[in-house]
């Protein structure tokens, strides 16, 4: 038995015991961000071991657990997001009380998701997305004393359930038609087996999965709970569900339908087209008439699941590699555009308000540049990160005859450049900032490097982007036999 | 030195120290536009010294690979279409850069520096040889002219941004997903993936695919052209901007799309062309005489040279799609003419409605008393868009309705309409506002009149429009050879007899 290949994952669980145990002392003012430490120790380890791992891809626990380039890099993109997230939560005012418990949910929803994408067999995704999805529902509500935050976990936890439930219908019935729980043998069945394809419950089981991995990933028509949740729950958790959740539904979805359902790519490729262009659609309409630049955020992100689902939709490698590109890039925009939010926040009351940005490019030129560059690279605005994402996302839907895709992709990208070049043009816009800041709590270093590494990184992905894709490409390809 | 890219890069690092100005300094930051704009004017000359006139190819070519799985690479080169486009931009954007830093508005730095990234747009977009690249100067171009007009616009500067960046990006994201499917198409023929227009020049695509590619590029030429029915942003985006910025938009930006026609459209989808040539020409006849009667009707200066461009405009891409070498060569000057032109245009609107507050017609009157100087140059520039004989854009004009009458004469007859509108309201302009008697305040003419830092912006259009007007040859024969190419394969589907003369030679013999 290869015991080696659990080792982030081990590393990862002890973390977040760790850190959840050290929240049950009361720490000495010298020790109070000791949780926080834990964290960032934990994830650090993490990401080494995943880099000293990368040129060994190996799978244990009787194939269980697969570590294949695709699952390091997105274990890595998850664990970033991770890190980013500890630091944005430096002195948030949400979960003060207990800061064990805060960070220790965030690295057991951080191994939620790695467990999601290093899975080799349903059983284990499963648990995955159960881990990530129990943590993030406390994680929403974890300020209890704030109505809005209280209603973002249940309704999350309510719509998560009923997500879960229709998760494990769709794998019975995925179960049920090949006899085995292994994606392999998944693959290796549907692959071999005509008779099997084009069957009602295969058909079916297809779309329950696609419908609950869309309920993670926030795809139109599931949508319905994103933003009310991403606006009621404390921001940092809201980047986190942004960037770390949707990268992780993101992953299954290439596991169990680019990967091992592949055989069966006719009966699922419209369907999961479908779900793209919807969100595309959806998702930019929705987030026009937005006055709260979270809820924008939400709704933009829910566009964004429609993009990434295109490279899902086609089924080649090529549309992984893209999508993993875009999973990359779309990771910089977010923690950047998240973390001037929540500057934001720190300052003023109402602080995610679009007017509570007016003329803030000016008193912070640097927050504004940042977040001009996030919005321009979301909108897809050459030479940036976002651009060359989407631009692969559309190569790869013409390239699989899907051209259809790309041209509701492009004509809803248009309609998305109003609502992201407001915010840009809000920060610059010559009316005063609004008032004096009600909360004058200090920016702190964390999140402002959060925000500036996230600004320097649209423009380097974009401007040495090949050595990056490379990395894609090697995911890509592992990701079918 | 790769003096091409320095075009590019000269200007993007004007714009960066630019912005990282103190907005107090606002002496810094005239110097710094101004010598920005300046060293890339040196460097385009350079350029044009180093031009070899015998090759209608791609030259001078900067070329660094940039994403190459994906066949996407930086290169910059200049043929005879884009070298003129290129000094164009360079000089006027220094004439505009003169005339906004002497009336530098609130946050003038940023001002200042957005014109320098609009400048690296259109630069790097007249200069691609990469289909990628064009598209990333195309929307590269559109960012600050959409921040110039939100930012420093008019009352309606909100509606008419929003509405310049909605109809430009739909046309924009539809090219994109165009350049995308034709690299896929060319790969397959080519066995690599490749962006290079030159390494896609040679792939034949097949008539349907040829078609809609040609329609899915045309589309975002012509919504930046404007080409009529795509022109619903222009009058609230030229009528909102300021002076300065509708003077280079109408002057440069609306170039890009021809330039795109000319370059990318004709060339690589002569088939496709060919098919939608007689569609387009409708399309440009109709924008002629449309815009012709916009501009008879229009209240304001701005606006009647603004709608006065769009019939102009409708002149050059007639001029390139008829698959003429004469009426192309035509196209290719009428696009420098109209560039100066409208940019002294809008100069003299510029100075008339800071002396007088008011842009409105009706309001103005009898300024020529008191401002006889301005009234001479007024004068001048107006002999020239109406292309009177003897002036720079008539040589352009009578080689476009001189070629284009000779494959289908019914179409010279109707844009001839244009050429009389154009003396209709062009004229209508000067004299409701210089001659007749004076409306207003009775001092306004003296306001008017033209000082020293009008006449650097000023002087230098009119010895460029008498320039062109004498020596039409040095124009017309550095871009033969590069027009000629790009409108041959067309000319062979469309099956024109290639008439070896060259009409440069033959035509500017008889002109001053």
């Amino acid at each position: 038995m290869n015991v080696v290949v659990g080792i982030p994952l081990y590393v990862m669980s002890a973390a977040a015991l760790l850190a959840i145990v050290s929240g049950a002392f009361t720490l000495p003012g010298d020790l109070r961000r000791l949780p926080e430490w834990i964290g960032l120790l934990g994830v650090g380890i993490t990401l080494i071991t995943l880099i000293a791992m990368w040129d060994r891809p190996q799978s244990g626990f009787a194939g269980e657990i697969r570590l294949t380039h695709m699952s390091m890099l997105m274990s890595g993109i998850i664990l970033v997001a991770t890190l980013a997230t500890i630091a944005l939560s430096w002195g948030e005012p949400a979960g003060a009380g207990r800061r064990g418990e805060y960070i220790g949910l965030i690295l057991a929803a951080a191994t939620g998701m790695m467990l999601t994408v290093v899975a080799g067999d349903l059983i284990v995704m499963f648990i995955g997305i159960e881990l990530l999805s129990v943590s993030l529902y406390i994680l929403c509500a974890i300020e209890v004393t704030r109505e809005r935050s209280l209603e973002s976990g249940l309704k999350y936890l309510i719509t998560g359930a009923i997500g879960t439930a229709i998760l494990i219908y769709g794998f019975a019935l995925l179960y049920g038609m090949t006899g085995s729980t292994s994606l392999n043998v998944i693959g290796e069945r549907l692959a071999e087996a005509g008779p099997l394809t084009s069957q009602p419950l295969l058909v079916s089981a297809m779309a329950l999965v696609a419908v609950a991995l869309g309920f993670k990933a926030s795809a139109v028509p599931f949508h319905m709970w994103t933003p009310d949740v991403y606006e009621g729950a404390p921001t940092p958790i809201t980047t986190f569900m942004s960037t770390g959740t949707k990268t992780a539904a993101m992953g299954a979805f290439l596991l169990v339908f680019t990967g091992a359902a592949q055989g069966a790519i006719a009966d699922w490729r419209v369907l999961i087209g479908a779900i793209s262009a919807a969100s595309m659609v959806v998702g930019n309409i929705g987030a026009l008439r937005q006055t709260s630049v979270k809820r924008m955020l939400a709704w933009s992100s829910v566009a964004q699941a429609g993009y990434l689902l295109m490279g899902v939709a086609v089924g080649t490698a090529f549309g992984a590699e893209a999508l993993i590109y875009y999973l990359i890039a779309y990771l910089a925009m977010t923690l950047a555009a998240f973390a001037i939010v929540i500057l934001r926040e720190r300052e003023v009351e109402d602080g995610d308000q679009l007017d509570a940005f007016t003329g803030y490019g000016r008193r912070r030129p640097w927050a504004g540049v940042v977040m001009t560059l996030a919005m321009l690279s979301l909108a897809g605005f050459p030479p940036l990160a976002g651009f060359i994402g989407k631009f692969m996302l559309f190569s790869a839907a013409i390239d699989s005859d899907m051209l259809w895709l790309a041209i509701v992709g492009a004509l809803a990208s248009a309609v998305s450049v109003v609502y992201y070049l407001r915010v840009s043009i809000v920060m610059w816009s010559p009316a005063p900032v609004r008032d004096v800041p009600e909360r004058t709590l200090r920016v702190p270093r964390p999140v402002a490097a959060v925000a500036v590494t996230g600004g320097v990184a649209i423009i380097a992905l974009a401007i040495w982007a090949q050595p990056v894709i490379d990395l894609c490409r090697d995911a890509g390809a592992s990701l079918l036999p | 030195m790769p003096w091409v890219s320095l075009l590019v890069i000269v200007p993007l690092v004007a714009a960066i120290v630019l912005a990282m100005i103190p907005q107090r300094d606002r002496m810094l930051a005239r110097t710094v536009a101004l010598a920005g704009t300046g060293l890339t004017v040196a460097v385009s000359i350079v350029v044009l010294v180093l031009f070899d006139r015998g090759s209608g190819a791609l030259q001078q070519i900067d070329h660094v690979d940039w994403i190459t799985s994906l066949g996407i690479s930086w290169d910059l080169g200049v043929d005879g279409i884009s070298i003129w486009l290129v000094l164009l931009t360079t000089v006027l954007f220094t004439l505009g850069m003169i005339a906004a830093c002497q009336h530098l508005p609130e946050r003038g730095n940023m001002f200042l520096s957005l014109l320098l990234l609009s400048e690296v747009g259109l630069l790097g977009l007249f200069t691609s040889g990469d289909l990628v690249l064009f598209y990333v100067f195309w929307e590269f171009m559109l960012i600050p002219f959409a921040f110039l007009i939100w930012t420093w616009g008019g009352d309606n500067r909100r509606r008419a941004g929003l509405t310049f960046v909605v109809y430009t990006m739909v046309g924009s994201l539809i090219m994109l997903v165009a350049i995308i499917s034709t690299a896929l198409i060319a790969r397959d023929h080519l066995g690599y993936a490749t962006f290079l227009i030159r390494d896609i020049q040679g792939v034949p695509f097949s008539g349907t695919a040829s078609t809609l590619l040609f329609a899915g590029f045309v589309l975002a030429f012509a919504i930046k052209l404007p080409l009529w029915p795509f022109h619903g942003w222009l009058p609230l985006a030229y009528g909102e901007a300021p002076i300065v910025v509708t003077a280079l938009m109408a002057a440069l930006m609306s170039k890009a799309g021809v330039y795109g026609l000319l370059r990318i459209g004709v060339p690589l989808f002569p088939d496709g062309a060919n098919t939608l040539l007689i569609p387009i020409a409708i399309l440009a006849l109709i924008g002629i005489v449309y815009g012709s009667l916009l501009a008879w009707r229009a209240r304001t200066m701005r606006l009647l040279v603004g709608y006065s461009s769009l019939a102009h405009l409708g002149f050059i891409v007639l001029g390139i799609m008829v698959f003429d070498q004469m009426a192309a060569q035509g196209a290719v000057l009428q696009m420098i003419n109209h560039g100066v032109v409208v940019a002294a245009a809008f100069a003299i609107v510029m100075m008339l409605g800071r002396g007088t507050g008011t842009e409105d017609m009706d309001r103005l009157g009898g300024l020529a008393k008191g401002a006889p100087r301005l009234a001479v140059a007024f004068l001048i520039v107006t002999m020239a868009a109406l292309a009177l004989p003897g002036s720079n854009a008539f040589v352009g004009e009578f080689f476009i309705l001189a070629g284009v009458f000779r494959q289908f004469a019914w179409m010279a007859v109707i844009a001839m309409a244009g050429v009389i509108y154009a003396a209709v309201y062009m004229l209508r302009m000067y004299q409701s506002t210089m001659n007749g008697p004076a409306k207003g305040v009775a001092d306004e003419g003296r306001k008017t009149e033209l000082r020293r830092g009008d006449a650097i912006v000023l002087v230098p259009l009119i010895l460029i429009m008498f320039l062109i007007a004498l020596w039409p040859r040095v124009f017309v024969d550095a871009s033969a050879k590069a027009t000629d190419q790009a409108i041959a394969p067309a000319q062979v589907v469309a099956g024109r007899p290639l008439i070896q003369i060259a009409p440069s030679a033959a035509a500017t013999r008889e002109l001053p």
